[in-house]
């Protein structure tokens, strides 16, 4: 029987190495259309890096919620410090972020990168969503191991201390987060079509 | 041709990297281990190298049966120094069974506070380390021997270095009865969380008295803390002891030294040390993973409304109501150019395709 903390390192990897392909791609998109076309910068190299950045963050998101789900059974039902408390908000933020990323190229198409202004926005959530996700793994490793590569970086997200929300105030967040989500969903979501 | 080369040499270094990599640079943490932690990559021929530190132990004052003693441990003259340093004390170098307290010694404190054999320590600049174990001797007269391991890397990262000590032979002498002490059930406490100035609770044996005296750590004046019996046999012997010494704040270290009491006898124990701890974390795990999922959709809408507001298909239907004015049953008027009438609504309605005619 393969314990949960076991199992949640195997799918942290694998959505940390998805993630890594779907930001160099996203990036690489944008940087596609924002510089003129020339041998390297061509049409094809374009469609595979879009391709690519759908297929690394569709495989990410597929496999977070199972990380995440995971991580709380590894956890057994403590947050006994700020760092796996802060873990639990990248996480969620991770999985915001990458959820966002999908949602747009999934309902615009490739066709959102010829608009400079959703490229920039799709490859800004790309890094953030791969920011958060490094943070989140991050904290894994400072709680396994006790250091982090973040370590040597000259910044550091805040994650020693956290901004703990009482349960009453963490619930009405969710609650708020449910209904702006149905709205969103139900009002701006059909409206946003693919671009030719 | 080139392009592949350098995909190559990128392959190849990446597949390489790991082996340049470092096992476990941060430490395994302060715990019991044996000798080589069992066989760890310290204890590897091909992945280890012997140290060449001068690693000695002393003793803080002569053992006596049923005594504290403190055991000191002192590494200097590392040629290949790491930040981090990993310090046993053990009773045998078999591999296994090997801590003191598998011979019979009872651990008080360890130099880090806690009651472990092996602790890890960060190497002052000055490149000497002196770690100092508190423990309370084995029951057996006669000799006993302690050796000290050290495990550590180096900034290179590329080997694992081991270095033991010679063994140090402690010769437990007989006590005469009666004489006070520690009791072998007592462990220090390596730290009170901050801001707590609840008595320190301290166990002893054979003793009618005991005095103690606190310093902060790195002070040289000590001071005397208020001590009450709360013994209710009513004997003269007591051995339960409540200590007041000042809540701490911070990071700071308090060390404090024990003098226990018996008619003539008066035994000055080591020095021990306690530290201060943050608060414990009061967060919950369902308010964790309630702020979790609260942020991800909060995310989510916030990025899609985003996504809205830039599509361009949707600014162009805001604009563009060419098809809802064809599929309507507008009318059309000689007499208002450029309006149609509409009947449902009975307004009129400006005519696109007559601005177009126009423009």
């Amino acid at each position: 029987m393969v314990g949960s903390a076991t199992l949640h390192t195997a799918m942290a990897e694998i959505v940390v190495g998805s993630m890594v392909l779907a930001t160099i791609c996203a990036i690489g998109c944008l940087a596609s259309r924002i510089l003129t076309p020339s041998e390297i910068n061509s049409e094809s190299l374009f469609i595979t890096m879009d391709r690519a950045s759908l297929a690394g963050s569709s495989l990410a998101l597929l496999f977070l919620p199972v990380a995440i789900m995971t991580g709380n059974l590894a956890a057994e039902g403590h947050a006994e410090s700020a760092l796996l408390y802060n873990k639990f908000v990248y996480s969620g933020l991770a999985l915001g972020f990458w959820s966002a990323f999908v949602i747009g190229r999934y309902r615009m198409g490739p066709g959102l990168w010829d608009v400079r202004q959703l490229a920039i926005l799709q490859a800004a959530t790309a890094v953030s969503a791969f920011l958060m996700t490094s943070m989140a793994s991050s904290i894994g490793g400072k709680l396994v191991r006790g250091e982090s590569l973040f370590d040597i970086l000259p910044f550091w997200l805040p994650s020693d201390s956290a901004a703990i929300l009482p349960l009453w105030a963490s619930s009405s967040l969710l609650l708020l987060g449910l209904i702006s989500t149905f709205f969103v969903f139900r009002l701006t979501l059909p409206r946003i079509q693919e671009i030719d | 041709m080139n392009r592949i080369a350098i995909v190559m040499l990128l392959c190849i270094s990446l597949v390489l990297a790991p082996g340049y990599s470092v096992a476990n640079p941060g430490g395994n943490g302060d715990a019991d281990r044996d000798y080589s932690c069992g066989g760890s990559c310290h204890g590897d021929p091909s992945l280890s190298m012997q140290s060449d530190a001068k690693i000695e132990i002393s003793l803080g004052n002569e053992a006596f049966y049923g005594q504290a003693v403190a055991v000191h441990v002192t590494v200097s003259e590392v040629s290949s120094p790491t930040n981090i340093f990993g310090i046993f004390i053990l009773s045998s170098l078999n591999g296994n069974s090997d801590t003191p307290e598998d011979y019979g010694w009872h651990m008080i404190q360890d130099p880090n506070g806690g009651s472990s054999n092996y602790i890890e320590m960060t190497m002052p600049s000055s490149g000497t380390i002196t770690a100092t174990w508190v423990m309370l001797t084995p029951e057996d007269l006669g000799s006993h021997i302690l050796y000290a391991e050290i495990h550590h890397g180096s900034y290179g990262g590329e080997k694992a270095f081991s270095g033991v000590s010679e063994g140090f032979e402690v010769i437990v002498n007989e006590v005469p009865e009666g004489l006070p002490g520690i009791s072998s059930d007592w462990v220090a406490p390596s730290f009170r969380v901050s801001g707590d100035d609840s008595p320190l609770h301290i166990s002893t044996r054979n003793s009618t008295d005991i005095s103690v005296e606190w310093m902060l750590e790195g002070e040289w004046d000590p001071i005397s803390a208020p001590v009450q019996c709360i013994s209710e046999s009513g004997e003269e012997i007591c051995n339960e002891w409540e200590v007041n010494i000042p809540a701490t704040m911070g990071e700071i270290d308090i060390v404090y030294r024990i003098t226990t009491f018996n008619g003539t006898f008066s035994i000055e124990q080591p020095w021990l040390k306690m530290g201060t701890a943050a608060p414990p974390f009061e967060g919950d795990i369902w308010s964790a993973r309630a702020h979790s999922f609260a942020f991800a959709l909060l995310v989510i809408s916030i990025l899609v409304t985003l996504q809205g507001r830039l599509s361009p298909v949707i600014q162009r239907e805001e604009i563009d109501q060419t098809k809802i004015v064809d599929k309507s049953s507008l009318i059309r008027s000689d007499d208002n150019p450029g309006w149609l009438w509409n009947p449902v609504a009975e307004e009129w309605v400006e005519d696109p395709e007559y601005r177009e005619e126009v423009e």
